[in-house]
């Protein structure tokens, strides 16, 4: 586009920081930020929780308990048996973040299979794992997985599956549409003029490209994930101590809502934080990409 | 033209959708069925519980004719739920059914007060946000509605107990005594869905708003309101309402964890108690009723798009 | 008197690449019963410039600078006044009928709304005969039931029709037509075409017409504004544009369409019904793909002011109901073109 010069331009610096693209800027650009101090300001404590100078999560001083944040070296107070609630939530975390990337990997490995399989066979495949996706939709899934929790058990792998269950519609589904358009381009034809097999351009040709958009809703599910476990544990349906995760401690203090509002508050406030900054960061940089891929085209 | 007598495009969409509602529910039979048998142990045991007397595992062997083959029992435990026998409660000793009746209508209530609130705040909240969609003021609300999306509602709902019934004590804390009881447990439960449905609003008016016929219709002399609240609006209402059905249905489906937090007397609470004393009939006869209570909402907001959308109603005429 | 003047008309549009100067300073006026046409290819800056014009660029976007006269108010100094010029002084025809109305309300819902726009007195069931009135006017056989249409139900070249219908319900003075053919199927092209130098005939109704095809403009103009780059190259009368383009753009546009002078022995060679390919191609085709009998000939689109007037001219049909075929082609003698 030749500009010329001699026509002064008539944008303002007021127009431009006004303008719809500045402001989606703007928008990405604190969203990313703030989505992404968030989260580090949760996940870098609960990765360093052996290191930290903090006292040990199962040490009970019941001459020091429900004492209020900031005092005697208790950033966030101690709990009703004397333990230290900082180190309670920086040990209970590294669980529940755990369960939650195991469960978000296990439901984007189902997802993904499922959703590009429905999307590129079509016929019955499809057919099959949208009925099944539909039906999902209309379950009464907490209940469900309340239900599998008290039959198998509140064991660390049945929590992880059954979150990976509750999640994985998300991914076929965003799979399903991705590997819906994927399948029309020509390369795909190209490919089976070639004779290559249906299961090897759908494994070797479509899957590389589809995979890149499905994982940037992991993010999204991992945040999920960590809500999920936090509420099935605030029911008790949590993983069973030794591991104390964010929803049971939650759901011990509850007892002490009168007396000692902490107790709640502020693993509440760190799992807010959290999922905040996740939800934050896959917001914009997902509206990142899909800009990116408008200049493209 | 097909030479088969057409169906009205409207009874085959209707049917359509009825044969997936019952393909759902019994989906949801069938899953708790296979759950039930897949559970280790004993499946009478697990059925009837830890506490139950020799007498009663027979009845359950006998009643689910455990000593006969898988198909068998599987069509006995299907005639049984369509003669509406999901067994008796054993920490009630009442019909599991009847038990979870009871219950039923306080999760309605407080799915109905919440999905009413959820559509007063998000919809003029989502225009809004759409009118100044990318400015300052929006980034705020935006970045509040994300907040709103994150935020546990066992925490949402602890923190609002804190505030209004234990520091500044203007409202009841738990149950359901007076109408005052139903204010937290609804804004609760509203704040997630007011983050959704409002995020959802913003997202169909800006593409409304970007659309041609809007453009067009600006283009001769439509006012602004119109432009929004007819034009973009009539646009929008179709996947609007459809997503605050589908919620509805959601919230029918089980308020769980607010339920428990305000020890709510709805079905949420019954389940976890239910879960705690091992109870399972009532367990399964929960999960079946809220389902089939769920997917007939849905059924019956599907029912009504086609009124809402000329297009569907009419089908397409020329292509 | 003027209907429209633009001076010195600047478009910057704010992008993801950075500020693009999408019109750089162009002037030019359409008077009454005049066709004054902006050419150019795709990117060119035509449409932006018909858009800046009734200000229907969102703020967020672009940013105009220059001075557009609209029925006497200017838009750009006054942002505020083009409210009160829209669907009143000045209508707009748009690129896409099949997009260009509100999908969940009837056909008459809208055009009775544009009625009531520019005569606020008058009640629903008057405003609704008058929207029967409009859509006799641009040749729909039936209006009282295309009034209860949804637009999914009509076909591209009726809604185009209704849009126009929709236009004039605001008795403008000014109509500004952006590729109000380009999307319709060649067959339909010639009727909306005439449909509207007939109402220019009828109501001395001034037009900005936008297009890309060099056909349609030599049909419809009085001056032409060639445009590139955002700028005019070339602007004058349309004969001197067609018969002595000036710049090598302009040459090339020309060459891009088929032959307008063709020798007239082609033209028995090639019969009314072989140039309507079956709603198969919706812009004409350039001359290497054209359809059309012989190849080595420069051959004729229906665009082609003879061709489109042949058919009508020969059968004396006004208007045939249907979906694609409403190929009107209102008796207006040839040559009556100043």
């Amino acid at each position: 586009m030749s500009v010329s010069v001699e026509r002064p331009s008539a944008v303002t610096a007021d127009d431009l920081a006004r303008s719809a693209v500045a402001g989606k800027h703007r928008g990405n650009r604190f969203k990313t930020v703030t989505g992404a101090i968030c989260t580090l300001v949760v996940v870098i404590p609960v990765a360093l929780a052996q290191v930290l100078p903090i006292p040990d999560p199962d040490q009970q001083d019941l001459s020091q308990r429900r004492l209020p944040p900031l005092t005697d070296g208790h950033l966030f107070g101690t709990d009703a048996l004397g333990r230290d609630l900082l180190s309670l939530v920086l040990h209970g975390g590294q669980v529940s973040i755990a369960i939650g990337l195991l469960a978000v990997t296990v439901s984007g490995l189902i997802g993904i299979l499922a959703g590009s399989a429905a999307g590129f066979f079509g016929g019955w495949v499809d057919t099959a794992v949208s009925r099944l996706l539909e039906a999902q939709m209309s379950l009464p899934l907490l209940m469900m997985l309340l239900l599998v929790v008290a039959l198998f058990g509140p064991s660390l792998p049945v929590i992880t599956l059954v979150i990976a269950i509750a999640q994985w519609p998300e991914v076929a589904r965003l799979t399903r549409s991705l590997v819906l358009v994927e399948r029309e381009k020509p390369y795909v034809a190209a490919a089976q003029v070639l004779g290559l097999r249906r299961l090897q351009i759908l494994s070797q040709h479509v899957l590389p490209n589809v995979i890149r958009p499905a994982s940037l809703v992991v993010l999204l599910l991992l945040a999920q994930a960590v809500l999920l476990e936090s509420a099935l544990s605030y029911l008790g349906a949590g993983p069973q101590r030794p591991f104390a995760t964010w929803g049971r401690i939650i759901s011990d203090g509850q007892n002490y809502i009168t007396t000692s509002w902490w107790l709640v508050t502020l693993p509440g406030l760190v799992i807010v934080l959290l999922v905040v900054g996740v939800n934050l960061l896959g917001d914009g940089v997902r509206d990142r990409v899909r800009r990116r891929k408008v200049v493209q085209s | 033209m097909s030479r088969r007598p057409q169906l009205p495009p409207l009874t085959k969409y209707a049917g359509k959708r009825l044969t997936q509602s019952v393909l759902t529910v019994f989906l949801t039979v069938s899953t708790v069925f296979v759950l039930i048998r897949l559970a280790p142990g004993d499946p009478a045991r697990a059925y009837a519980g830890p506490f139950a007397t020799n007498e009663q595992l027979a009845e359950v062997r006998e009643r689910f004719g455990l000593d006969q083959s898988i198909l068998s029992q599987y069509w006995t435990f299907l005639t049984g739920l369509f003669q509406g026998d999901l067994g008796t409660s054993f920490s009630y000793q009442d019909s599991a059914l009847s038990v979870v009746l009871d219950r039923m209508p306080y999760t309605i209530t407080l799915a109905t007060s919440a999905i009413l609130l959820t559509t007063i705040v998000s919809v003029p909240l989502g225009v809004w946000m759409a009118r100044h969609a990318d400015s300052r003021r929006e980034l705020g609300a935006n970045v509040l509605t994300v907040a709103g999306q994150s935020m546990p509602e066992f925490w949402t709902g602890v923190m609002l107990l804190t505030l209004f019934a234990v520091l500044v004590p203007i409202l009841p804390a738990s149950g359901f005594t007076t109408w005052g009881g139903l204010v937290l447990p609804t804004v609760t439960v509203a704040i997630l869905q007011i983050a959704l449905i409002s995020r959802m609003v913003r997202r169909e008016m800006v593409n409304n708003f970007a659309s041609p016929y809007l453009t067009v219709a600006r283009s001769r002399g439509v006012g602004e309101r119109a432009l929004t609240w007819q034009y973009a609006m009539g646009n929008a209402a179709v996947p609007v309402i459809t997503a605050l059905g589908t919620r509805f249905a959601a919230l029918l489906n089980g308020v769980v964890v607010v339920e428990v937090v305000f020890a709510w007397p709805g079905v949420g609470s019954l389940v976890v108690r239910a879960l705690e004393t091992r109870d399972y009939p009532l367990i399964v006869a929960t999960v079946l009723v809220t389902s089939v209570l769920s997917v007939t909402v849905q059924l019956l907001i599907d029912l009504l798009y086609p009124l809402l959308d000329p297009r569907v109603r009419l089908g397409k005429a020329t292509s | 008197m003027k209907l429209l003047e633009v001076e010195d008309l600047q478009i910057e549009l704010m992008t993801e690449a950075g500020v693009v100067r999408a019109v750089d300073g162009v002037s030019f006026c359409v008077g009454e019963g005049e066709t004054v046409t902006l050419i150019g290819e795709s990117g060119s800056g035509k449409s932006t410039t018909a858009m800046g014009v009734l200000r229907l660029l969102p703020a967020g976007l672009a940013v105009l600078s220059g001075r557009v006269e609209l029925a006497g108010k200017d838009v750009i100094a006054d942002p505020d006044s083009i409210v009160d010029v829209r669907g009143r002084s000045v209508s707009l025809i748009p690129q896409d009928p099949m997009t260009a109305l509100n999908p969940v309300f009837t056909v008459g819902r809208q055009l009775a709304g544009a009625v009531r726009t520019r005569h606020p007195e008058l009640s629903r069931s008057q405003a609704r005969d008058r929207a029967a009135e409009l859509l006799d006017s641009v040749h729909i056989p039936d209006p009282s039931a295309q009034l209860r249409k949804y637009p999914h139900q009509l076909s591209g070249g009726m809604l185009q029709r209704i849009l126009i219908a929709i236009a004039l319900a605001g008795e403008p003075r000014l109509l500004v037509a952006d590729e109000p053919t380009s999307a319709l199927d060649v067959t339909v092209q010639a009727g909306v075409l005439d449909l509207l130098l007939e109402l220019q005939e009828r109501t001395r109704i001034g037009i900005l017409m936008i297009t890309h095809d060099l056909g349609v403009a030599r049909v419809v103009s009085d001056r032409i504004h060639v445009m590139k780059a955002g700028r005019f190259t070339e602007s004058g009368e349309v004969e001197d544009i067609v018969e002595r383009p000036q710049t090598e753009y302009t040459r090339k546009l020309l060459a891009a369409i088929p032959q307008l002078d063709a020798p007239s022995t082609t033209a028995p060679e090639t019969p009314a019904g072989q140039n309507v390919p079956k709603q198969e191609s919706p812009t004409p085709a350039p001359p290497a793909e054209a359809p059309a009998a012989s190849p080595a000939e420069p051959t004729a689109t229906t665009l082609k002011p003879e061709d489109a007037r042949r058919p009508a001219g020969a059968t004396g049909l006004s208007a045939v109901p249907g979906t694609a075929t409403t190929a009107t082609t209102a008796a207006r003698p040839e040559g009556a073109r100043p």
